[in-house]
């Protein structure tokens, strides 16, 4: 197996100030990996530091040469004065692929409508954005993030802003992209239940306990961490 | 009919600011597309006052004799040179002292426009001068100005083209720009300089006010009337030109102020669009 993203005693933080550490993670590839803790527990840190948005306190994270990263931000963070169509949005998860610079070739155009297609929102295109619904505007991400061929899907927090019918199609849609593309996934979600359905592996964060866990689902989420974390008693039924 | 067949008549006069003026407002129309959609307005006012003060300085430098260095205290020069070094500055984004950038950008705006009124009394030239450089006056532009600012007008405009996907990506969104490894920091900068040298150039021969107004109406308007991305910029390169245009226009035939004259036509447009955009949402 290939690990594709790795974690050496890394202290995740701001300002080098150390919030959370020192962690050890290795993801391979093919992996779908959910990141779960409750509400400022430091997942969107830890997210940050494993894309580089965010430099570690300490440590090392490490990715595979030419990796590839497909990623779907939160839809609530794009600013709603922008008049950009949801054609032109996807586009831009094909610029990983296309120099600073260079303009989209027709192959690049047909990745685009293929990605379109695939999750569904390629009668939208036109559509500004900005006027699209949660589930839709999800897709439109999906398909941003899939345009570029990713080895490594990232979601944050994927069905926030969606209701529960939204959130099972665009999970089933992720789960086939993952299954067709054969991606690695890794996704922030604080909703127990979706990342206990849809991930083969779990990490459990919290900053302010310190804790720190990763691995399989019944290894991670005990009872004693169940009840923990999220309130929930000893045979919840939740794995 | 007389008011305006003697302005046809007198089109050897207002030929220069015209082309100035049209050529300032289509720039300033395309590139405060950006300025609206990043909402950094606010730093957009603080070049052209920054530019002022470029102007002002040069002018008391003036007072002195200077030697070697006079061709550098060129009011097109210092203009350019301090409003750029203040693009590169606003383009940091870095925390100061825990005060947010638009505190250091309103700082910069204050200090700027203290600065030209402090100086506009210590210049030879008078407080007329000042008063065109902070309100424009356009009725009569140097004679290199109607090559220099079209110049620099097409300069920009090139580069925006070239990278008009880079730019629209970076102001959209700069978290995933930068995991794509994009020259975002340089891209960032780059559209603020293009800016601040237009900025320079246009509000030495125009003031600034009718320059922050091309800068901010136009694209405020467009975004009114449309939901595409580039008609927006089609639409507030049109509106930036008429606004120029016309305000010299009815500067010239009712004899108001020029600069004055451009900010209430683009004004007049904002309104416009406004009303537009409010009937379209009604019916």
């Amino acid at each position: 197996m290939t690990n594709l993203i790795e974690l050496e005693d890394v202290t995740i933080g701001y300002e080098n100030k150390g919030m959370l550490g020192p962690l050890n993670l290795a993801i391979e590839k093919g992996q779908f990996w959910g990141i779960l803790g409750p509400n400022g527990s430091g997942k969107s840190t830890m997210l940050k530091t494993v894309l580089g948005f965010l430099p570690a306190v300490s440590g090392f994270v490490k990715t595979s040469d030419g990796i590839v990263f497909g990623y779907v931000p939160q839809s609530e963070k794009f600013d709603p004065i922008f008049p950009v169509s949801v054609g032109e949005t996807v586009s831009m998860g094909r610029y990983v692929r296309v120099r600073s610079g260079k303009k989209l070739s027709a192959s690049d155009m047909d990745h685009i409508t293929r990605s379109l297609e695939k999750t569904g929102v390629l009668h939208l295109k036109d559509r500004t954005f900005r006027s699209l619904s949660g589930g839709e505007k999800q897709r439109a991400l999906l398909a941003r993030a899939i345009s570029g061929e990713p080895d490594v899907l990232v979601l944050d927090e994927p069905t926030a802003s969606v209701d529960v019918k939204g959130e099972t199609q665009i999970m089933e849609l992720v789960r086939g992209i993952k299954s067709d593309d054969g991606l690695t996934v890794l996704m922030v979600s604080h909703f127990l239940h979706t990342v206990t359905r849809y991930a083969d592996r779990i990490i459990l964060i919290d900053k302010d306990s310190g804790y720190f866990e990763s691995g399989g689902k019944s290894e991670v989420l005990t009872d004693h961490n169940l009840s923990t974390f999220f309130g929930l008693g000893a045979g919840s039924g939740i794995i | 009919m007389g008011i305006i067949s003697e302005f046809f008549n007198s089109y050897f006069l207002w030929h220069d600011p015209m082309i100035v003026g049209a050529v300032s407002g289509a720039v300033c129309g395309f590139l405060g597309v950006y300025v609206v959609l990043r909402r950094i307005i606010f730093v957009s006012a603080a070049l052209t006052q920054i530019s002022s003060f470029g102007v002002a300085l040069s002018f008391y430098l003036e007072g002195f004799s200077m030697g070697a260095i006079s061709s550098f205290i060129h009011p097109f020069f210092l203009s350019t040179v301090l409003t750029s070094l203040a693009a590169v500055f606003f383009a940091m984004k870095r925390d100061f002292s825990r005060i947010s950038q638009e505190g250091v950008i309103g700082f910069g705006f204050l200090i700027a426009s203290g600065a030209v009124i402090i100086l506009g009394d210590r210049i030879t030239k008078g407080a007329h001068d000042i008063a065109n450089i902070l309100f424009g006056s356009a009725v009569v532009v140097d004679p290199g100005d109607v090559y220099i600012i079209p110049a620099v007008a097409l300069m920009a405009i090139v580069i925006h083209i070239i990278f008009f996907k880079d730019f629209i990506f970076v102001s959209f969104d700069e978290e995933t720009a930068r995991l794509f490894k994009y020259p975002v920091r340089t891209l960032n900068t780059a559209i603020l300089i293009t800016i601040a040298v237009v900025v320079a150039v246009a509000t030495r021969a125009l003031g600034a006010l009718p320059v922050f107004s091309f800068l901010a109406l136009p694209p405020l308007t467009s975004l009114f009337l449309t939901e595409r991305l580039k008609l927006v910029f089609v639409l507030s390169v049109i509106i930036g030109t008429l606004s120029a245009t016309l305000g010299y226009f009815f500067s010239f035939v009712l004899s108001i102020p020029t600069g004055a004259s451009m900010a209430v036509c683009a004004s007049v447009f904002f309104v416009l669009g406004l009303l537009w955009r409010e009937a379209k949402v009604r019916i």
